[in-house]
């Protein structure tokens, strides 16, 4: 879902093809629909692109489960407790499940998960934009489970078809949990839309805080934006089939009309939908700012990836009990 | 000793009902604060795939809790939620070292919990949940013993899951043998007052709530016994004094200023 | 590799699951555990948290020899001249016993036969 970063140091090997024949028929294969499986024979800026399209992914998840965890033990129910218990383990759950699949892409490098989670702590490896932000309320719980979810969903859901077949059978899991996910998130904002003045006060101000956040989650809508995107590439090996800027309508279509009919305003006065043009019209988000946050200084980046170092290294002790030959079978 | 089949009949009789909510407090406390301190690893455990089996233990027991609130609720204690937020450290039951913080820090900022101490203390209390519960099958206050054989149908999973950590670790390095054995000698100084019934101990026996305490006692260390094979040799003490008398440790209060923080905040409001 | 200590704590198990009695046994997905203990305690959580599941078994990644890519691309494909394994390939008996005025023994009807009046 968060593929238009660059990171790392892959080389551009876009345009060298190793091997013409192998890569026409791997070609004919996608363009029939058929899945390609991790011992497959594939180009190498696919399996580059997926790696770190996957694996940022992945990280996300991870990273993902932190802002909302900050609530958890603080919901303000039992009910509340478990459902966000229930969503935060499937942030975790989904970040297990897209990591293997980054797993499998990266064994002809000899690499591991304690590479992908020592590339991340490094800052190599980047998670994605809304990831970076604070969460200030409980109603930030809600606005995470609702609007950012469900931007998630709509980005997710765009490469339920993907080429990778193991992608797409994780994908297919999550967005089944997704669902969940969504009516989670909507029921707590429906609480507070429906509550005393101090939680439609919440409410309020945590979806201006958001607003811009939501509205970079899906990308520039050109590389000239931000000076790079690895959209093209990835629709062209059809892993994904829309782009930025069409998801990002596609997540104004679906959720401006609910925004609005719980009484709620978006901080921005000239949002309206273009009916000639069939289209939302919206103030542009500071693209300088997001470049910022993704290169981890956003506004809680330092202090997100501390709390994953110290749950790494104050861990590791465990992981090298376990690894000791000598245990189970 | 009669059966007493709904909260209706409890109410007649002042001394069952005092005897019956101090036991049903004790399990719903215990299952809470436990349940809570699981809630704060989430996301920080040692591995990620474990990371979600943990959580699900965590809700679990979350649910047991709910359970045994609801009983409590059904008595006239008030409704659940406020059962579960608003009551005062002084009238709360659980044990004191399944307060105790997972580790230095807290879950928001440095959090150096330690997976040693979440292993000892969920086995140790897990393998007590199941002889407990099993006791209480057999309860005279019938909705209570209903509870207890529903618990005990996905329990078994939690202490097996716990079992494994313990047996493997105990079973690995120098390191973690001595990390895991630091905090068994630590719980052994700690867990006496789980085990008791604080104040109402002789009515709680007395009514055919439970064995008596002694019993359960002598149970949970059997059962111990058969994952660990060195106990250790001191009696289980009471460090800080006893839960189930509504003694309890600055730990506590952080764990209620946290778990009530946004219950608190707005007390007209439905959540 | 990651720190080598720590390496062989990522052991790769593939996770296979039932539903029911009458279900096969599916695959589900794969995990990372330091053991096989560990794989299976971790499995149920990990990928049936919303669904029934009455057995689960983990294998080690390394112990299934799977087809490789180019298996798959060779082996896999027949050509569509089986007929004579099928009851398709039998298809004309229908006719033969209706001028009998017999009933075809099919799927449907030997599937029937479960019960069998008792004597």
């Amino acid at each position: 879902m968060y593929n238009y970063l660059e990171y790392g140091s892959s080389g551009d090997s876009r345009g060298v093809v190793e091997d013409q024949e192998k890569y026409d028929q791997f070609m004919a294969r996608i363009e029939a629909g058929e899945k390609i499986e991790a011992d497959d024979w594939m180009p190498e800026d696919y399996r580059q692109g997926l790696i770190k399209l996957i694996s940022m992914h992945g990280i996300s998840e991870i990273m993902g489960a932190l802002p909302e965890k900050e609530w958890t033990p603080k919901a303000p129910t039992l009910k509340r407790k478990l459902g966000i218990m229930a969503k935060v383990q499937d942030e975790m759950g989904h970040g297990q499940l897209l990591l293997r699949v980054a797993e499998d892409l990266m064994k002809p490098y000899g690499k591991d998960r304690g590479d992908i989670i020592e590339d991340m702590l490094s800052g190599d490896l980047k998670f994605h934009n809304v990831f970076h932000m604070p969460t200030k309320t409980w109603a930030d719980a809600g606005m995470v489970g609702w609007l950012v979810d469900g931007a998630a969903i709509i980005s997710q859901t765009n490469m339920l078809d993907a080429s990778y077949g193991p992608y797409q059978r994780a994908l297919q899991r999550i967005c089944q949990e997704e669902v969940f996910h969504a009516q989670h998130g909507e029921a707590i904002i429906m609480a507070l839309a429906e509550g005393t003045d101090y939680q439609r006060e919440i409410l309020q101000e945590s979806l201006n805080r958001w607003w811009p956040s939501l509205l970079m989650f899906f990308g520039p809508a050109s590389a000239e934006t931000t000076g790079s995107s690895k959209q093209d590439i990835m629709i062209k090996y059809k892993i994904r089939k829309s782009s930025n800027e069409e998801l990002r309508q596609a997540f104004l279509d679906k959720y401006l009309p609910r925004v609005f009919s719980l009484d709620l305003t978006v901080p921005d006065e000239t949002v309206h939908y273009d009916e000639e043009k069939e289209q939302w019209v919206y103030q542009q988000p500071d693209w300088n700012e997001f470049k910022q946050i993704i290169k981890n200084k956003g506004p809680r980046s330092k202090e997100r990836l501390r709390l994953r170092e110290i749950a790494y290294e104050n861990n590791r002790w465990v992981r090298q009990a376990l690894a000791a030959d000598k245990v189970g079978s | 000793m009669t059966e007493v089949l709904t909260a209706e009949e409890a109410k007649k009789d002042a001394a069952y009902l005092t005897a019956l909510k101090e036991l049903i407090y004790q399990l719903a406390d215990d299952d809470f604060l436990i349940s809570f301190r699981g809630s704060e690893w989430l996301g920080l455990a040692p591995h990620i795939e474990e990371d979600v089996a943990f959580s699900s233990i965590t809700q679990n027991t979350m649910g047991h809790a709910f359970m045994f609130y609801q009983l409590l609720e059904d008595l006239g204690e008030g409704e659940i939620d406020m059962l579960a937020h608003e009551r005062h450290p002084s009238v709360r039951r659980n044990g004191i070292y399944l307060e105790k913080k997972n580790g230095e820090g807290n879950y928001l900022e440095e959090p150096y919990y330690d997976w040693a101490l979440t292993v000892v203390r969920n086995f140790l209390y897990e393998t007590f949940k199941k002889v407990k519960l099993e006791a209480i099958t057999k309860s005279s206050y019938k909705p209570l013993a209903n509870i207890a054989g529903k618990v005990l149908m996905e329990q078994p999973y939690h202490l097996a899951h716990w079992k494994i950590w313990m047996k493997q670790l105990l079973n690995s390095t120098e390191e973690a043998r001595e990390r895991i054995e630091a905090r068994l000698n630590e719980a052994w100084e700690e867990f006496g007052d789980v085990l008791e019934y604080g104040t109402q101990a002789t009515e709680i026996e007395h009514f055919g709530l439970i064995i008596g305490e002694d019993e359960l006692k002598e149970r949970w260390i059997n059962e111990v016994s058969k994952t660990i094979e060195n106990l250790p040799s001191t009696p289980i003490g009471k460090k800080y004094g006893s839960g189930r008398e509504g003694e309890h440790t600055e730990d506590l209060d952080q764990a209620l200023n946290t778990l009530s923080e946004v219950y608190m905040s707005d007390k007209e409001a439905i959540w | 590799m990651g720190t080598s200590q720590e390496s062989n704590f990522y052991q790769e198990y593939e996770v296979f699951s039932k539903k029911s009695v009458k279900a096969p046994i599916q695959h589900q997905f794969s995990l990372l555990a330091p053991n096989e203990e560990m794989a299976l305690s971790m499995a149920v959580e990990n990928f049936m948290r919303r669904e029934d599941v009455l057995d689960v078994w983990v294998v080690k990644s390394s112990n299934v020899r799977r087809m490789t890519s180019e298996e798959r691309s060779n082996w896999t494909k027949r050509l569509d001249n089986k007929d004579y394994r099928r009851t398709k390939g039998y298809g004309y008996l229908r006719q033969k016993w209706k001028e009998k005025e017999q009933g075809m023994l099919d799927e449907k009807e030997i599937l029937s036969w479960k019960e069998v009046k008792k004597k």
